[in-house]
């Protein structure tokens, strides 16, 4: 079998390249090792239900007319209608560091001027220039690394404001310890503060189903259960890829979108890159009755949040660090159509070898998953009031959930804290998007293998 | 196919990309970026559905002459000359 383009990973980077591909070029072969699409964004049945891994609230939302934004540059690219998703905007969420300060910012950045009006007077005008500073900023062009952390201290002169404004952008996706680059700090900043999170009325199941019925209607074929052994290559140039069934497909064009490290691996070429420690999570779903109402923060979307005297957002040293994390109250969006359950989400980061140390003993594995959840559920229950008398269900991932149902090395939902931002990796027709390219969350991930492909494969074709 | 023809159909395939687009102001030798707010991945998009649509490659080096709707047709008056 030969084809022009050849993908390999069903998550939402490789679902958007195969779709953008297909609009123009039917014959692409878009490749999943697992039975379901959707990578880090995909789900489960448990308990007669579906439940969303990945998916609670999108970043980048944009309203109809702004043509540049992220969100409406993407569905144009995808030929995709707004009104095919039904897109709710979150109520509010917030950054709360326990004992200090809280900031509450929705998808209105005058929320959030006006918090740090109120709370953080002496640096409301070195705010006002920041917003102006990355309005202006362009983040996508190649740049050495800089420190945004180095810059926030500077402009803003205040260290709390600084963590409470890194704290969000950091667990919404950074790969990198206690600082970000500055191209992805400004990338993160628009993404959550500026555009704002909402999320589609149906589940990621529906809007997989979406994408893939919009690249089948393109001629588009994907193959699920597709584990690529060996990626066949020379002098730089790649011929195509070996199946583990042995099969040969070979193509014109390769497009990866799983991961450095694990691009080479199939390579069978040690990987050039730095080795630097990835960040692991585990994260705990608390399923209740639909309509149980929480004594605190019951209209808040996400709580971000801090217990420390400093914030840290590192490796940690033990299996979990509940100092800080996330807290997600996924109804909790504009208009959302009633649901039986509702539930209560939290994520932490986790050590990974800890926990591939624990899982060689199920019973071990097993007491330390019960451990986390309910260690997690008292750090919820401070933020938002007590709920475990109302629990109906409850699961716990951790990085070892995670490698095994996305592939993602160590689990690190993202990747490897070295990116690639312009998707080349030395070869002639091998291209890298997806999580290690550098664009994060669920739009960045499909404008990642959007930009690819218009970049890469599309002119040359 | 007709100048008038060259114009209508980059009309449509730019209608087509984004439905809202105002053409009523449209100045003929002015870049189609600035007036249409288009980007560059839209742009991607005409000289993709340009092949798709009339199986025309364009090399990358030309994407320059489909500047203006006015060097859209002076440049591909003799690509379109059989179609």
């Amino acid at each position: 079998m030969h084809v022009p383009l050849l993908i390999i990973g069903g998550g939402l980077s490789g679902l958007a390249a195969a779709l953008r591909f297909a609009r123009f070029i039917p014959d692409v072969l878009l490749l999943e090792k697992h039975s379901r699409v959707g990578g880090l964004n995909s789900y489960y049945y448990r308990n007669n239900r579906l439940f969303e891994t990945g998916l609670h609230a999108i970043t980048n939302y944009a309203a109809p007319k702004t043509k540049n934004a992220p969100l409406n540059r993407l569905l144009r690219q995808l030929k995709i209608k707004r009104k095919e998703l039904d897109l709710h905007e979150q109520l509010s969420s917030e950054v709360r560091f326990i004992d200090q300060e809280s900031l509450v910012f929705s998808n209105d950045i005058s929320q959030l001027s006006t918090e740090i009006a109120v709370k953080f007077a002496s640096s409301y005008n070195s705010f006002q220039n920041l917003l102006k500073t990355i309005e202006e900023y362009d983040p996508f062009r190649p740049a050495p690394f800089i420190s945004a952390r180095e810059m926030l201290l500077e402009q803003l002169n205040d260290p709390l404001l600084v963590d409470m404004l890194l704290c969000p952008l950091s667990y919404y996706g950074s790969s990198i310890e206690n600082d970000m680059d500055l191209g992805q700090f400004v990338i993160m900043f628009r993404a959550i503060f500026m555009e704002g999170m909402f999320r589609p009325g149906g589940t990621i199941k529906d809007f997989l189903d979406l994408l893939l019925l919009h690249y089948k209607n393109h001629g588009g074929t994907i193959r699920t259960k597709a584990s690529v052994k060996r990626i066949l290559h020379n002098n730089k140039k790649v011929s195509g890829v070996k199946l583990e069934n042995g099969e040969v497909i070979s193509c014109d064009y390769l497009l990866s979108t799983i991961g450095s490290e694990e691009t080479f691996a199939l390579l069978g070429t040690p990987s050039p890159l730095e080795t630097k420690a990835r960040l692991g999570f585990v994260e705990t779903i608390f399923e209740l009755p639909a309509g149980t109402r929480l004594s605190e923060s019951n209209d808040r979307t996400i709580i971000f949040y801090n217990s420390s005297k400093k914030f840290t957002y590192q490796h940690p040293e033990q299996l979990v660090d509940f100092n800080s994390g996330v807290v997600c109250l996924p109804q909790n969006f504009q208009d959302l159509p009633s649901a039986p359950t509702m539930e209560v989400r939290t994520t932490h980061l986790a050590n990974y070898n800890e926990w591939k140390h624990l899982s060689s003993s199920r019973t071990e594995y097993e007491s330390a998953k019960n451990t986390t959840a309910l260690a997690s559920l008292e750090v919820a229950e401070k933020i938002v009031g007590n709920f475990s008398q109302n629990i109906v269900y409850r699961d716990t991932f951790t990085p070892i959930t995670i490698e095994r149902f996305t592939a993602k090395k160590q689990g690190a939902i993202y990747g490897n804290p070295v990116k690639i931002k312009d998707g080349d990796i030395g070869y002639e027709n091998l291209f890298l998007a997806g999580t290690d390219q550098g664009f994060l969350g669920i739009i960045g991930a499909m404008l990642s293998g959007v930009s690819i492909v218009n970049q890469h494969i599309l002119p040359r074709l | 196919m007709t100048r008038d023809a060259i114009r209508d159909l980059i009309l449509e395939i730019i209608e087509d990309i984004d439905e809202d687009a105002d053409f009523d102001t449209l100045e003929a030798d002015k870049p189609l970026r600035d007036q249409l707010d288009l980007d560059s991945m839209d742009f991607l998009d005409i000289v993709m559905e340009l092949r798709k649509r009339h199986k025309l490659q364009i090399p990358e080096e030309d994407y320059p002459e489909l500047a203006t709707l006015d060097s859209c047709v002076n440049y591909l008056e003799p690509l379109l000359a059989d179609a």
